[in-house]
């Protein structure tokens, strides 16, 4: 894609965005923000039967257009995908897939619902670990 | 508009309807969000980023005079052109690129009155097209750091005044300690809460109306000759990198003539990360 559209798909993810709300049943509400251009996301994650994979993924947010568009772009991108692929996915790739040479100057806008949504899995991951801890308890 | 000190320094939205096909004028949108400018903006106009254009990659500083004159002249922007800043959020990085523009002598700048919001709410034309200037000749002189920005030395310095004059343009919630970043912002970026020994807290927005246009002069002197920030004074104004301060400068040195004004851009992100130095903090929760 060249520069402009990069910018029209970013747009088109900020003024449409894709999977934006709240999540009925999600296992993780996380919220997240950054401070120097008033981004706030909250990701809903809800995990499939096997805990492996993401069965539902949703956000809300307020802030700038990079912010928003990334949420909608990353949660588009791994509907059904194995938890393991929040793992694999690194802040460089998502600046690569929203279009580095636009998003450069606001990294932090645009790895944002990154960041938020490794924090969920993290959270699910641990209030995996200590619910098994009791049932082997 | 002519009751400020240098009412020249302010446009309104009719004016720059009428200017939009000047050749001496060039239109320049700053603002927070890097993909505003795409969704739409006034005919002509060109976006300066903050970030990308005008800090120093790697210092923790502004462009230099070659970046400068490289910059301006890509932007088909020569010495003597009419530059107008306009913006988001009552003009916030308008007024941050004009005191920029500002550290390197430009002579005619400009901020549209009411900026982004102004122009739209009044059902003004917007396009897409990104203009395409020829690329001009820009000389610049090296920038003056001197007069127009504080650095931390020189704040400490000026606390060893009998009456430090200092600004305090974040929200109440920031001066007081209670956070770190403005009500609604998320709260990290600095160690301390707090304020500047001395400061008086007259946040910055508080200089503009609703409808993002700037306040009457007799308003503004109200606001600020009323917590002592009288014309007299050596001023410094601060925020947390200094773009909401750079607003107040351009109020107390452009709408109400002070002649000594500066902003401390290394702000709260400096001051209250800094080893040695003292705050106050009045907020005990």
């Amino acid at each position: 894609m060249d520069r402009q559209d990069i910018i029209d798909h970013l747009l088109d993810h900020y003024e449409t965005p894709r999977y934006h709300g709240t999540l009925a049943g999600a296992d993780v509400v996380m919220p997240g923000g950054h401070p120097d251009c008033g981004d706030v996301v909250t990701i809903y994650l809800k995990v499939d039967t096997t805990g492996q994979f993401i069965e539902g993924l949703a956000f809300e947010g307020e802030g700038c257009s990079v912010s928003q568009a990334a949420a909608s772009i990353l949660a588009e991108m791994l509907q059904g995908a194995p938890l393991t692929r929040v793992d694999e996915l690194e802040f460089t790739e998502m600046i690569d897939t929203l279009g580095r040479d636009v998003v450069k100057s606001r990294q932090r806008c645009a790895t944002l619902a990154l960041g938020t949504l490794k924090a969920a899995v993290a959270h699910y991951r641990k209030a995996q670990q200590r619910e098994q801890a009791l049932t082997d308890g | 508009m002519a009751e400020y000190a240098n009412p020249g320094v302010l446009v309104n939205t009719a004016w720059v309807a009428d200017h939009l096909n000047d050749p001496n004028v060039r239109l320049v949108e700053s603002n927070e969000d890097i993909l505003l400018y795409d969704t739409g903006h006034i005919p002509g106009a060109i976006k300066i980023d903050w970030v990308a254009d005008l800090n120093d990659p790697v210092t923790r500083d502004y462009l230099d005079r070659e970046r400068f004159e490289q910059l301006l002249g890509a932007k088909g922007i020569s010495n003597d052109t009419t530059v107008v800043f306009y913006g988001d959020k009552n003009n916030w990085w308008a007024t941050y690129a004009f005191w920029v523009f500002k550290l390197f002598g430009h002579k005619d700048a400009r901020i549209l009155n009411g900026g982004r919001a102004k122009w739209i709410a009044e059902g003004r034309e917007l396009t897409k097209t990104v203009p395409n200037y020829p690329v001009a000749t820009y000389r610049a002189p090296e920038r003056d750091d001197r007069r127009i920005r504080a650095f931390r030395d020189q704040v400490m310095e000026h606390l060893k005044q009998a009456n430090p004059t200092l600004v305090d343009v974040r929200s109440p919630q920031e001066f007081s300690g209670e956070k770190l970043h403005m009500p609604e912002y998320p709260q990290e970026g600095t160690l301390r809460g707090g304020h500047i020994p001395g400061a008086q807290n007259i946040p910055w927005a508080q200089a503009a109306n609703a409808d993002g246009t700037f306040k009457s002069r007799a308003e503004l002197e109200e606001l600020y000759q009323g917590k002592g920030i009288t014309p007299d004074k050596d001023v410094i104004a601060y925020c947390r990198i200094g773009e909401r301060s750079s607003h107040t400068w351009f109020v107390l040195t452009y709408l109400l003539g002070y002649p000594q004004v500066r902003n401390y851009d290394g702000s709260w992100t400096e001051w209250g990360n800094m080893v040695g130095v003292p705050i106050e903090k009045t907020y005990q929760g």
